[in-house]
């Protein structure tokens, strides 16, 4: 998960909608993009970045080291493996509905090479003022000592952006993603920056359906000492409807609930928020 | 699936909608168990399984079933299976669990019940090994956990094969649970009696056995929301809501409850909405007829000039459309309230003036 100032970032399927118009609001956030790559496209240039037919020609001609893709699902899986296999240390998966499947198999191959994945169905990652990783917008808030963590896209905007308008600032963004099989967990998310030094406070942002909330309550309760303030969306889900994320869905019984993960946080230390705008007040 | 996989299964005979029952029928001895084709769970519980005595009973109750409405599903079709004489149920599956990235053979000996009641009642009951995809369920882990039940001998050579191809059919339609419940132990040997998949949405465009049950299994809405890309569930309120964003939309339903204001449906529009797809959802919840729409659009991959260009589109079409209340924020942010402005119509930035609003509407 660490990304800088001085990453060197590949863009994978740059020259579609998504691709082209985030690289340019990444490039005016001053995000050093340095190559795209989309298989049979290379040449040409996308807002000054060249393009490459492959990863490895990216990473030898300019020695790009992390990557964000904005490839389609059906296609994700090849591309995810390329880099992997081309020496990209990071791999950031913006693209919706990948497989689970091919989640499984790209982080067999990520964990043999200690290699990373963040997403997919994420919005991406943020140092505010040095690089941003992703589709958030660019104007939510500046660098500052509190990391936020979070399963959901838009709400962590919110969040975010109710924090940099307190005038609090924001050490590291990550927006982990809400899919059920995915890279980067909220533990390790958690211990990530809880052993970082740049970064004072938590915020975790999280939603019903998985056990990822307990777990990391569990984690939280023996490992960080720094203070954790937690908002849980979805206390008014109906049970066994999923509400948009693959893991957003209460099973029968009380598996998954927002009540639950509150109780497991607030038994942890962390300090709950009642409303998504509360959280800069508990900062 | 188990048929064309090769599990072990019941004798049995298929009859159709149009099918001549007792022509069928009459080619069967009896007693059988006569169940309902139906893309719903909890048959046995809808009395959609029963057992027959005669064939007499069978045509009757075949009949029955036909006119039968479920959930707004008919039956399609009735399976009748030899009634199995029964020495033990048991139940296995493979199960992926998604947070350790690992599946797991699942089985026990206390089959034929809710296997959640035995893994609460009695743990020690159920027997799981965990392996990853890379190694597939190896021979050595099918043969710990059968005989971990109770198998010995042929039986135990006969349940490896039905582990293995329960993996096998994870594997090939990518399935994140199969299940065998109960598998029944009958003086002929192991045959499957009933059983449960869990399936990947994510992979329907590459397993067509996946599209073909979503375009049973889900209502007219929903199919609607399906087709055009974006997450619906009606809800009972009377307060459309278009949103982005599952989490966003769900802190917005939590805190309209909150407020005791009640919204008509979840609905999360995605990530990077075309134009047609904010209008086609727009459409949606106008059917349902709320009393009021509360739109509320934190775009990050999505562009908020496009977001409105859709609501001036459908405010132009639909001119009977409940009264809307808009909070539109983020990427193309300006260029969205521009084009609205321009239309007369007021755009929030904040989301509890625009909750606030929408208290003032249905007052």
């Amino acid at each position: 998960m660490n990304i800088s100032e001085n990453s060197k970032v590949l863009v994978q399927g740059i020259t579609g909608n998504q691709g082209a118009f985030h690289t340019k609001l990444m490039l005016d956030y001053g995000t050093n993009i340095v190559a795209g790559v989309v298989p049979k496209k290379g040449g040409q240039k996308i807002h000054g970045v060249p393009v490459f037919n492959s990863v490895k020609d990216a990473v030898d001609e300019t020695g790009c080291d992390i990557s964000i893709m904005f490839v389609p699902a059906r296609f994700a899986f090849e591309a995810t493996k390329e880099s992997l296999y081309a020496g990209i240390k990071l791999v950031c998966i913006i693209t919706e509905n990948v497989p689970v499947l091919d989640m499984i198999k790209l982080l067999e191959i990520a964990h043999e090479g200690k290699l990373d994945i963040v997403g997919p169905n994420c919005p991406g990652m943020m140092i505010p003022d040095k690089i941003k990783l992703g589709i958030m917008p660019s104007d939510m808030c500046h660098y500052g000592n509190v990391a936020v963590i979070s399963k959901s896209g838009t709400l962590s905007y919110e969040i975010t952006k109710a924090i940099g308008n307190a005038g609090i600032g924001v050490s590291a963004y990550i927006g982990i993603g809400g899919d059920s099989v995915r890279g980067k967990t909220m533990v390790e998310a958690v211990e990530y920056y809880s052993n970082d030094s740049n970064t004072k406070k938590i915020v975790l942002i999280g939603e019903i359906g998985s056990n990822e909330e307990e777990k990391t309550a569990e984690y939280i309760k023996d490992h960080v000492s720094k203070p954790v303030i937690a908002y849980i969306a979805g206390k008014s889900a109906p049970e066994g409807k999923r509400m948009g994320h693959a893991g957003a869905i209460i099973s029968s019984g009380s598996f998954g609930t927002a009540q639950g993960k509150i109780k497991a946080l607030k038994d942890a230390g962390a300090l709950i928020a009642d409303l998504p705008w509360d959280v800069p007040k508990l900062l | 699936m188990f048929r064309k996989f090769g599990i072990p299964l019941a004798n049995s005979i298929l009859i159709n909608k149009n099918d001549n029952i007792s022509e069928k029928v009459n080619q069967f001895s009896f007693p059988a168990i006569v169940k309902s084709q139906i893309a719903i769970g909890s048959r046995k519980k809808a009395g959609l399984i029963k057992i027959v005595r005669t064939k007499e009973e069978a045509i009757f109750l075949c009949k029955e079933y036909f006119k039968r409405v479920v959930a707004g599903f008919n039956v399609e079709a009735i399976l009748i299976e030899e009634l199995a004489d029964i020495e033990q149920e048991y139940y296995c599956s493979i199960a992926l669990d998604a947070s350790e990235r690992k599946f797991y053979l699942i089985a026990s000996k206390e089959g034929g019940i809710d296997i959640e009641d035995v893994a609460k009642n009695n743990p020690e009951a159920i027997i799981k090994s965990n392996f990853s995809y890379k190694e597939g369920l190896t021979n050595e882990i099918a043969k710990e956990v059968g005989e971990k039940i109770g198998f010995s001998g042929d039986l135990l050579e006969s349940a490896i094969k039905i582990f293995q191809k329960l993996w096998d059919i994870t594997v090939k339609i990518e399935a994140h649970l199969v299940e065998i419940n109960p598998l029944v132990l009958t003086p002929k040997g192991l045959i499957a009696v009933d059983g449960k998949m869990i399936l990947d949405d994510n992979a329907a465009f590459r397993q067509p056995i996946i599209q073909n049950y979503l375009d049973k299994k889900l209502s007219d809405f929903e199919k609607i929301a399906v087709e055009a890309g974006f997450s619906f569930v009606e809800l009972d309120g009377d307060i459309g809501i278009l949103a982005n964003g599952a989490g966003l939309t769900m802190a917005l339903l939590d805190v309209l409850s909150q407020l005791d204001l009640k919204p008509a449906n979840f609905l999360d529009v995605g990530g990077g909405a075309s134009k047609e797809r904010v209008y086609k959802a727009l459409d949606l919840i106008f059917k349902l007829k709320p009393r009021c729409v509360l739109i509320n659009i934190f775009g990050g991959i999505t562009r908020c000039d496009i977001v409105a260009e859709a609501i001036i589109q459908a405010l132009k079409d639909f001119t009977e459309a409940p009264p809307i209340v808009i909070r539109l924020i983020g990427t193309n942010e300006a260029e969205g309230i521009e084009l609205l402005k321009n239309e007369g119509i007021n755009v929030f930035k904040d989301v509890m003036d625009a909750v606030n609003k929408v208290k003032e509407v249905l007052a």
